[in-house]
């Protein structure tokens, strides 16, 4: 650690923290965001405050704007390595600060991890934790994490050394994506040779903040669930039926995601001239289609992504207030990250984590092979059970919900036992009692539901 | 357990803005979990020129649960306790949310003295005046603001003789009574903890 911490302080003569820039100080912690998760709402908040901020029996809501929302997003990759970039010193004290928490609770968020980022976290966990993500391989993590420099990027490294000793860019050039997109020859303009990247920040470079779409500097940044990023108006033009994401082909599991704006305004004032470039070039390419294609097609887009999903946001709100669907309290699937999952609810049976490892009927039958939310060593070799849906338990929650406005009683009376099962309030049930109980009171009404009958079928 | 680098944070970011606010947050004791808020009367209500000492206790779960606030200076108001301070906000309750902090929720309390809500009242006796007769609700009030939460109207030397004839050591009640900017109330909670 004492090591890693003066190879810190070589590469940045400042020995002092680094100050903040308020757009990436999480909302719930007032500190640097780690490992920052962008809500659908567009709002930037580090992964163990989501969390932590989560409801287990309803939907969630954003803590600053209360947005709701029903599925538990993906960390955000790009900004993580954005920010380890810009606040080297910062985040290696976020980074053990919750490592240390989570040795506490036993609980761990997933392990991001470039080669040369090893330095970053303590040597023993990152074994351990390195071990799940190799052996679940996803796309995901294969496109993103490793280093496969392309000849553009091998450019904008020359013309950034910073990038070639921390060796974190980020290359998300694939050419194969390239086709499926509607492209402008604006990229070659922007990723000129005469780029030069603004003074405050000379570790960020145009390459760590391209959209997964176009490959150019981002433009009103959208992010999905899956934690990647476009420019809104690559996913608004697309014609394909659902928000699917192309980096890691995982749907888009609730409406159209508002713009994250801190993240536009980082973009607009560290690169002011290629972000005007891309806003110029949009609005040429907009103007003459602007009334019917841009319109029709996004609603085209969320109209249907809402038809044809059946997990998505309205349905979700509707099932966990209709009597007859099964919300697994206090559980959140694995893979999209629903919570609390409604419909069918497999468990891993070989997952020997605390947390265990859950996916929602969906995810079961897609046979996600994603990693788990949080870090277990689940592989696609381990065996589910589908969970019976409790139904005297749900009408217990409902009667003590109705009754007991403070549910803090509510835990005391539960069924323990199956509480700690569960996986999503696992953390905070059973792990270190600073973790509080505050998510473990449902609050709250309570779904109504407490008939044993799938809520899909009762849909259609 | 609460997290005290956040509410440490928090108490450096109210006194960077004490001017502007005018709300001020002070720890009780070494122990983070329990402060006391200031917060001004609201000019043009009945609460004007007063000073209002609110008690707040961190729950474990903080800031995942609402810190619970409790008015330690007696006022007469619709959704407040006449009799145990018991504020009736909803932020403070059910529509908490993490990213208000300690000064937001005095800055909602305050808002609240402006803005008196009736029609979910807290202390019955007070709504009702509030509706009935408002003429007398503004006096009384106004009455309990000069009785309660004027301190400011007493030299510096004349809190000091009060607080030494309750029993307090001169020396300590000086000292005390400049730690905490001249309130008495304030002071005397402070000796009072030990």
């Amino acid at each position: 650690m004492e090591e890693s911490r003066r190879d810190q302080v070589l590469e940045n003569p400042v020995e002092t923290e680094e100050t903040i820039s308020d757009s990436f100080v999480c909302c719930v912690c007032l500190d640097l965001l780690h490992k920052p998760i962008v809500l659908p709402c567009g709002h930037i908040v580090c992964f163990w405050c989501v969390h932590k901020s989560m409801d287990f029996v309803r939907e969630s809501h954003c803590p600053f704007c209360r947005h709701p929302y029903n599925h538990f997003p993906t960390i955000c990759q790009m900004l993580y390595f954005v920010l380890l970039k810009m606040y080297p010193i910062a985040s290696k004290r976020r980074e053990d600060q919750i490592l240390e928490e989570e040795k506490n609770t036993g609980n761990f968020s997933p392990l991001l991890n470039i080669n040369a980022c090893d330095s970053h976290t303590n040597q023993e966990y990152d074994c351990q934790r390195h071990l799940s993500c190799s052996s679940s391989t996803t796309k995901k993590f294969n496109l993103i994490l490793e280093p496969c420099p392309t000849i553009e990027s091998m450019q904008q490294m020359e013309l950034n050394p910073m990038n070639q000793d921390t060796g974190m860019y980020i290359p998300i050039q694939n050419s194969d994506m390239n086709d499926e997109v509607t492209k402008s020859n604006e990229s070659d303009q922007i990723v000129s040779p005469t780029y030069e990247p603004n003074e405050d920040c000379k570790h960020v470079s145009i390459v760590d903040l391209q959209c997964a779409a176009c490959k150019q500097l981002l433009f009103h940044p959208v992010v999905l669930n899956c934690g990647h990023v476009y420019c809104q108006t690559c996913i608004i033009d697309r014609v394909e039926e659902m928000l699917r994401c192309q980096e890691c082909q995982i749907l888009h599991p609730t409406g159209f995601p508002k713009v994250c704006l801190e993240f536009d305004h980082f973009l607009e004032e560290q690169f002011p001239k290629e972000y005007a470039l891309r806003r110029n070039a949009l609005q040429l390419k907009r103007q003459p289609i602007k009334n019917e294609n841009q319109n029709s097609c996004s609603t085209k887009a969320s109209k249907s992504c809402s038809l044809l999903h059946s997990n998505t946001g309205e349905q979700n709100v509707q099932s966990c207030a209709d009597p007859q669907s099964k919300v697994h309290v206090g559980v959140g699937c694995d893979s999209c990250g629903m919570c609390p999952i409604v419909g069918d609810r497999y468990r891993c049976k070989d997952c020997v984590e605390k947390i265990g490892f859950d996916l929602c009927g969906d995810c079961y039958n897609t046979q996600s092979k994603l990693p788990g939310r949080f870090n277990q060593q689940h592989t696609p070799e381990h065996k589910f059970e589908l969970v019976a849906h409790n139904r005297s338990r749900n009408i217990f929650l409902r009667l003590v919900a109705g009754y007991f406005e403070d549910l803090t009683t509510l835990t005391s009376f539960d069924d323990a036992s199956e509480i700690s099962e569960n996986e999503f309030l696992a953390p905070i049930l059973s792990g270190d009692p600073s973790e509080g109980t505050e998510n473990s009171s449902p609050r709250g009404t309570n779904p109504e539901g407490a008939e044993d009958q799938n809520w899909s079928e009762s849909i259609s | 357990m609460i997290d005290f680098s956040r509410v440490q944070k928090e108490l450096q970011e109210c006194s960077r803005d004490i001017e502007s606010s005018g709300i001020r947050v002070t720890p009780k004791s070494d122990n983070l979990g329990r402060l006391t808020g200031i917060i001004p009367g609201p000019t043009g209500t009945p609460y004007e020129g007063g000073t209002f000492c609110i008690d707040i206790t961190l729950p474990d779960g903080y800031p995942f649960e609402p810190p619970k606030m409790q008015f330690a200076t007696k006022v007469w108001h619709p959704n407040i306790s006449s009799q145990s301070g018991a504020i009736c906000l909803d932020i403070l309750k059910d529509q908490w949310s993490p990213a208000l902090t300690l000064k937001t929720a005095l800055l909602s309390v305050q808002a609240l003295l402006s803005a008196p809500q009736p029609d979910d009242p807290q202390d019955a006796v007070v709504a009702q005046q509030y509706i009935k007769e408002y003429q007398t609700f503004v006096g009384t009030a106004r009455y309990w603001t000069e009785t309660f939460a004027k301190v400011s109207s007493l030299g510096v030397e004349e809190k000091v003789q009060k607080l030494v004839e309750m029993g307090f050591p001169e020396s300590l009640v000086r000292s005390t009574l400049e730690a905490v900017g001249g309130d008495e109330n304030l002071a005397l909670e402070k000796l009072c903890s030990g």
